[in-house]
């Protein structure tokens, strides 16, 4: 795309002036460096402007005014995304939607809540809590990041493998779209007539329109929750549990691992009770019905006991349920607080590939001289491997970054995929082809035109052009 | 068990080439569904069978043209089944149908929509290329969601060509209980049972009765059944009775359109009151489903929540209207994927 020359440059602010107040518009360098990246701070650039709109109106007119004057617009959130999706344009409008903060209604009735897109997921369940009700997608980013973000990302949680992600969890999305109209997909029902598009809009990473307003589905709390950590000598055996688990038709509510480097950092971080002697840690959590849950706590306590766990404990409290949660909520900076620098992966893999793709991860570790910390989702196979670097130390950034590609590209072939959760950004995208063939990716490009001809939209992200295709290919090939 | 995705290619590349519009058939189960129209068909059916099934990891891969009851029939081997408990149709009814219908059973409110188990896909788009989208693994947010955006589609996007699903184990006990209440107090109930962390995997009213499933755990179902007994007068269904009720409900065979006759129906938030829909006969999805048969032309008020499933004149829209805008927005995803207008052409809506 065509820099935006000087003089149009100064006609496009003036007209973003007439449009917003003063206090809506920020272009001083110092006061746009908070907004240069997002949660990936690797990649970090300063836009050419950055607003704050308060009003749906005022959104619509910076994007008519974006396609009027062909300016490229990226929409942010909280800014904790993990994949430089929210990075800013340089020669673009970074669109704030935080100040959209209200949740509109909580329908106890329908079990449904209406929220502008910058309502924190946290405080979404929190308002619903008096009605018996919460929002289940909870990324362990939950306390800041906003659901405007969630449903461009398709964000998880450590919930998601009983209640899905967040495209399972939506109802209706309005969207503005690069014209500036307003469209809905989704409705008042549970299916809506036609292509799904409010599937379509999960996950599709700001590239297709700005989300404006969400309904959701909420949940009632179940009656009984409990959690248990069962501790192992290896790796194998933890994941070998896991399958057997699930195998034997029961699906917690979570099912989360961790490796030993990250259970001695997360002990050492915020001190639960971890045994940091073992190499694998499983956190399990059952919800249901009281009679149900009990049923399920003394099956899956044989199942670990079968495979090997050399130490099961059970929470006997809320207080203490937080506690083994909170260790694995804060692994990330756990790990960050024992090494200057840690670059965070999202791979996913089919269940049975764990200790496979642990021990490959382990060679690729030596391999690189980069430690590993693994932390995932094991009951869906999502893995967050940490690989701990040293930016101050020159070529480092480059050796994470080339580790992290190895590890992507292993679990494309074994079967997975470079994103279960994070997305693409601006991250992932020389995996794009490596995932993808050239029909598939010309295909996703089809369906950004039908919504974005003139790619203002979050360009650069998300999917490959053909080009940067073209490029990758022939390095491939060289 | 043939893999005829070349055969497929070759027809759409052909139609192509004549400019000649496609209708896509796998177990010819729904052709009440959508609006009539003429097309050469392509035939799915032949293409079938279990690419892959792994209990452990909760996913089965399967061609198009598979029926469900073949999938049923190698799940129930494993102790596991499909969360989106869809109709059978006499075992006509293949995956790829029941996804480009996007028809889901009386678990839908519980369980999810067929989208909500879908994991992967296999499409041959208007240029007459196979791809691939999505996986064979739980989470997967890599490129736009080609794969879930199909449910509902009715066949517009393209041709399907295999699908990959997540699957759940099967329930170890079911009870069913029935209780007589009017429609509006059986609404009220549903909302209130709906709204609270139990097993329940079924809610409907039909001829003054409501019908409440529970499947799940022994201890659980059993504990609820108590709680719910207290509560209201109601009474158990007989284990092979509530088997044939739910099995009717889930192949829409409560309400069957006579001759002259049109079946409607409407989905809308699961607490309007009954008037949403005029000479409601049957509730399902605990209120946000309603059903009512009427005499052709006899049509109810029209509104933006309301389909002409079965019957009537199917020359004309049948399901709900949408604005001008939105409609050019859905005509270039079409473009998107099947630039020269090849597949279903006016099956979902006259302008698309």
């Amino acid at each position: 795309m065509a820099a935006l020359p000087d003089s149009n440059h100064r006609i496009f602010l003036a007209s973003l002036r007439t449009l917003l107040p003063a206090f809506s518009i920020i272009v001083s360098e110092e006061s746009q460096r908070p907004f240069e990246c997002d949660g990936l701070a690797v990649y970090q650039q300063l836009p050419m402007v950055t607003v704050i709109p308060e009003t749906l109106l005022q959104v619509q007119e910076v994007l008519r005014l974006c396609s009027e004057h062909h300016v490229p617009l990226v929409p942010r959130g909280a800014g904790t995304g993990l994949c430089a999706g929210a990075m800013p344009h340089a020669r673009g409008v970074l669109l704030v939607m935080t100040k959209f903060n209200q949740i509109l209604h909580i329908d106890q009735h329908t079990a449904s809540a209406t929220v502008q897109p910058g309502v924190r997921n946290l405080a979404l369940s929190q308002a619903a809590e008096p009605f018996g009700l919460y929002y289940a997608p909870d990324p362990s980013s939950q306390i800041a990041c906003t659901i405007g973000g969630n449903v461009a990302e398709n964000s998880g949680g450590v919930h998601c493998l009983k209640y899905g992600l967040t495209v399972n969890n939506l109802l209706q999305v309005t969207l503005v779209t690069i014209e500036g109209e307003l469209v809905t997909f989704g409705g008042d029902g549970l299916d809506d007539t036609g292509m799904d598009l409010l599937s379509l809009v999960a996950g599709s990473e700001g590239l297709l329109g700005v989300v404006v307003e969400v309904k959701v589905k909420l949940l009632p709390r179940a009656p009984r929750i409990q959690v248990l950590m069962a501790a192992f000598d290896n790796v194998t055996a933890a994941g070998d549990a896991v399958a057997a688990l699930i195998g034997q038709g029961i699906i917690p509510a979570g099912l989360e691992m961790m490796d030993h480097l990250a259970i001695k950092a997360a002990e050492n971080f915020v001190k639960v009770g971890y045994p940091t002697d073992a190499q694998a840690l499983l956190i399990c959590e059952l919800d249901g019905t009281h009679a149900e849950v009990e049923e399920q706590l003394s099956a899956v306590s044989q199942c670990f006991s079968d495979h090997g766990a050399y130490q099961i404990r059970v929470a006997n409290d809320d207080k203490e349920a937080a506690a083994l949660w909170q260790g694995r909520k804060s692994a990330f900076p756990a790990v960050g607080s024992i090494s200057p620098d840690y670059y965070c992966m999202d791979g996913t893999i089919p269940r049975g590939q764990v200790a496979q793709v642990l021990t490959r991860i382990a060679e690729l570790s030596q391999q690189y001289g980069l430690a590993v910390a693994n932390v995932f989702h094991a009951g869906d196979g999502n893995l967050h491997p940490l690989i701990l670097f040293d930016s101050s130390i020159e070529g480092q950034l480059a050796q994470a970054e080339g580790l992290g590609g190895d590890i992507l590209t292993l679990c494309v072939d074994v079967g997975g995929t470079i994103t279960g959760e994070h997305g693409i950004g601006l991250e992932k995208m020389p995996q794009m082809p490596y995932q993808f063939g050239d029909a598939e990716l010309a295909q996703f490009r089809r369906l950004k035109a039908a919504f974005d001809p003139s790619e203002l939209l979050n360009p650069g992200k998300g999917i490959p052009t053909l080009k940067y295709c073209q490029e990758y290919r022939s390095l491939q090939h060289a | 068990m043939h893999d005829l995705t070349s055969k497929l290619v070759e027809q759409v590349q052909q139609a192509r080439a004549d400019q000649a519009p496609l209708q896509i058939v796998g177990g010819n189960s729904k052709s009440h569904l959508g609006r009539a129209t003429q097309a050469t068909p392509i035939n799915t059916r032949e293409h079938s069978g279990i690419i892959s099934y792994s209990p452990t990891e909760l996913v089965i891969r399967a061609r198009a043209g598979t029926t469900i009851k073949e999938l049923q029939l190698a799940l129930a081997k494993e102790g596991q089944r499909l969360p989106f408990e869809p109709p059978h149709y006499q075992a006509r009814a293949t995956i790829g149908g029941t996804v480009a219908a996007n028809q889901s059973g009386p678990s839908r409110p519980w369980f999810g929509a067929v989208k909500d188990s879908l994991l992967g896909l296999g499409l041959i788009n208007g240029y007459g290329e196979a791809m691939q989208f999505g996986g064979q693994v739980m989470k997967n947010v890599a490129g736009f969601d080609v794969t879930r955006m199909q449910a509902g589609a009715m066949g517009s996007l393209g041709l399907i060509t295999e699908l990959s699903i997540k699957v759940l184990p099967q329930f170890k006990t079911s009870q069913t209980l029935v209780c007589e209440l009017d429609a509006e107090a059986a609404l009220k109930q549903m909302q209130v049972w709906a709204n609270l962390s139990l097993p329940v995997t079924g809610m409907c009213y039909w001829q003054h009765k409501l019908y409440v499933r529970l499947q799940g755990a022994a201890a659980g179902v059993e504990e609820t059944l108590k709680c719910f007994t207290k509560a209201l007068a109601v009474t158990l269904l007989e284990a092979e009775l509530a088997q044939d009720f739910w099995k009717r409900v889930r192949e829409h065979e409560l309400l069957m359109a006579q001759d002259k006759q049109t079946l409607w129906r409407w989905s809308g938030p699961s607490n309007a009151l009954t008037e949403a829909l005029a000479n409601t006969q049957f509730i399902n999805w605990a209120g946000s489903e309603r059903w009512a048969l009427g005499l052709n032309g006899d049509n109810p008020v029209a509104n933006h929540q309301l389909t002409q499933y079965r019957g009537g004149d199917r020359s004309i829209e049948v399901n709900p209207s949408i604005n001008a805008h939105d409609q050019a927005l859905q005509q270039r995803i079409k473009h998107a994927f099947d630039p020269d207008g090849l597949f279903n052409v006016g099956r979902l809506y006259s302008w698309l």
